[in-house]
C-alpha cells in the first residue's frame, strides 16, 4: 500500500498511526505540500482532483477520503482490533469517527492557518474547536463513570485513533489542554497502545 | 474579588502519578504535577531556561523535565540535570518558583499568590471527585447562579439528594472552574444526573454571559 504523505499534515499522521497500530506496512511517498503545494500539481490532481492529502493506493484502488482510508485499513487489519463486533458498539464507534473526520476537520484547519499559511481566522476556529473538545471531554467523563476509558467502549477503537491527533496537536494553534482533564487522561492511555507513534508536534517522551 | 490563600486547582484523581497539567488561577500559570511516589507539586509554569511551560514537559520519578531541552528539576524546584552538559554540576541558583501545595477533600490546592507564606490547609472530609467544570464567566456570576454562599474557596450545596462540595477557582477575570466532589459511597446511579446538572449549569451561566 502506498500513502502519499506529508509528515506535518495531521490527516496523514492519522493514517500512519492506524497502520502502525495494526502492524501494516505503508510505502510512504513524501509530497512537498508546504511550501511546494505539490498535491495541487497536475500529476497529483490526476490522482485526486480535490488536491488534498492523504491519498492511499492499494493496487487498483485509490482512496482520497480520510474516513474511507481509515475504515479500509481497519478492515484490512487481520485482527480487525479497532472495529467493535457488536452492531450497536460499532455504530457508536462510527458516530465518533464522524465527529473526528468531519467536525474536527476544524482543528486541522486551525492548525493549517497557524502553522502552514492557510487562509482563515485562527481565533474563531480555535473557539469552535474548544466547543468540540468540551463535547468530547463531557463524553469521556460519562464513559469513565461506566468504567470505559475510550469513546466507544473499554478498549481503543478506530474512532479513538482518529480523534487523538486533533487533541494532541491543538497547542500548535494555541488551544491548551488545561480545561480538558478527561482528554488528558485519555490521551495518556492512547499512548499505551501497542504500535503507537508520534509526529512532529507530539512529544515522544515515554 | 481576588482569590488568595488556598485555591483548588484540580481534582486529585485527574492528576495521576507521573503526570503534569497546566492550570491557571487568577491569571497565574501553574504546573500541577504528581511524582511517581504520589506526592503533588504546584510550581510556576515556566522553565527558567527559555520560559517554556513546564506543563508541556514530563515527569521522571521525582523530577519534572522541560520539553524544550530536558532540564530536570527535583521536588525542591532546583535544577539537577542539564542534558546538553551532562558533566556540569548545575548551579543551585537555577530553580523554579514553587507554590504552597496541599491535598484535601479530593482536590489539589495551591496557595496564592506566588511567594505567600502558606497557612495550614484545613482538613476536609475525604470526597470523591466527580468532574472539573470550566465556565466562561466570572467566578462571582457562577457563584450567584449556584445560589449558594461561599466559605473560603468552598461551596456546599445539595442536588438530587447528594451533598455536593464544590471547590471554586477563578481562572481569570472572565473564566472560572468548579471542582465538584461527592461524598464517598454516592451511588453510581446518581452520577449521570449530576453530570447533566453540570452541563446544564455551564450552558445556563454562559448563555447569561452572552446576553450581558
Amino acid at each position: 500500500m502506498i500513502l502519499h504523505n506529508y509528515d506535518l499534515f495531521e490527516d496523514c499522521y492519522r493514517v500512519r498511526l492506524l497502520a502502525s497500530c495494526t502492524n501494516q506496512a505503508l510505502e510512504l511517498v513524501n509530497v512537498d505540500a508546504f511550501p511546494g503545494a505539490e498535491e495541487k500539481s497536475p500529476a497529483y490532481l490526476e490522482l485526486n482532483p480535490l488536491g488534498r492529502l492523504p491519498i492511499l493506493q492499494d493496487g487498483d484502488l485509490t482512496l482520497r477520503d480520510l474516513s474511507a482510508i481509515l475504515i479500509y485499513l481497519a478492515e484490512k487489519d487481520s485482527e480487525q482490533r479497532f472495529l467493535p463486533k457488536d452492531p450497536a458498539a460499532r455504530a457508536r464507534m462510527f458516530d465518533w469517527l464522524g465527529f473526528a473526520c468531519r467536525d474536527l476537520a476544524l482543528a486541522a484547519e486551525a492548525r493549517a492557518v497557524a502553522l502552514l499559511d492557510a487562509p482563515g481566522d485562527v481565533a474563531s476556529l480555535r473557539a469552535k474547536v474548544r466547543e468540540l473538545f468540551r463535547v468530547l471531554d463531557d463524553h469521556l467523563t460519562r464513559q469513565a463513570l461506566k468504567g470505559e476509558g475510550f469513546v466507544a467502549g473499554a478498549t481503543p477503537s478506530l474512532a479513538d485513533l482518529a480523534l487523538f491527533p486533533a487533541f494532541a496537536l491543538s497547542r500548535d494553534f494555541n488551544l491548551d489542554h488545561d480545561e480538558f482533564p478527561q482528554l488528558r487522561l485519555w490521551a495518556r492511555r492512547m499512548r499505551q497502545i501497542e504500535g503507537f507513534i508520534t509526529m512532529p508536534g507530539i512529544p515522544d517522551y515515554h | 474579588m481576588t482569590q488568595t490563600g488556598w485555591v483548588p486547582v484540580a481534582l486529585s484523581k485527574m492528576i495521576e502519578p507521573g503526570t503534569s497539567a497546566g492550570v491557571v488561577a487568577e491569571g497565574a500559570e501553574i504546573v500541577v504535577w504528581r511524582d511517581t511516589s504520589g506526592t503533588a507539586h504546584a510550581w510556576e509554569d515556566r522553565c527558567p531556561h527559555r520560559g517554556m511551560k513546564m506543563s508541556f514537559g514530563f515527569v521522571r520519578g521525582d523530577h519534572i523535565a522541560c520539553l524544550y531541552h530536558g532540564w530536570e528539576y527535583d521536588e525542591s524546584g532546583t535544577c539537577q540535570y542539564i542534558p546538553a552538559h551532562p558533566d556540569l554540576e548545575v548551579p543551585k541558583s537555577i530553580c523554579v518558583a514553587r507554590y504552597g501545595v496541599a491535598e484535601s477533600g479530593g482536590m489539589i490546592w495551591a496557595h496564592l499568590p506566588l511567594g505567600s507564606e502558606p497557612a495550614a490547609a484545613s482538613e476536609l472530609p475525604v470526597m470523591e471527585g466527580l468532574r472539573s467544570l470550566y465556565l466562561d464567566a466570572p467566578l462571582a456570576d457562577v457563584i450567584a447562579a449556584l445560589g449558594a454562599e461561599r466559605t473560603g474557596s468552598m461551596i456546599a450545596i445539595e442536588h438530587a439528594g447528594v451533598a455536593l462540595r464544590i471547590g471554586v477557582q477563578a481562572v481569570s477575570e472572565r473564566r472560572s472552574a468548579l471542582h465538584i466532589t461527592l461524598p464517598e459511597g454516592t451511588p453510581d446511579s446518581a452520577k449521570p444526573m449530576l453530570l447533566d446538572w453540570c452541563e446544564a449549569l455551564r450552558r445556563q451561566v454562559e448563555a447569561r454571559e452572552a446576553v450581558a
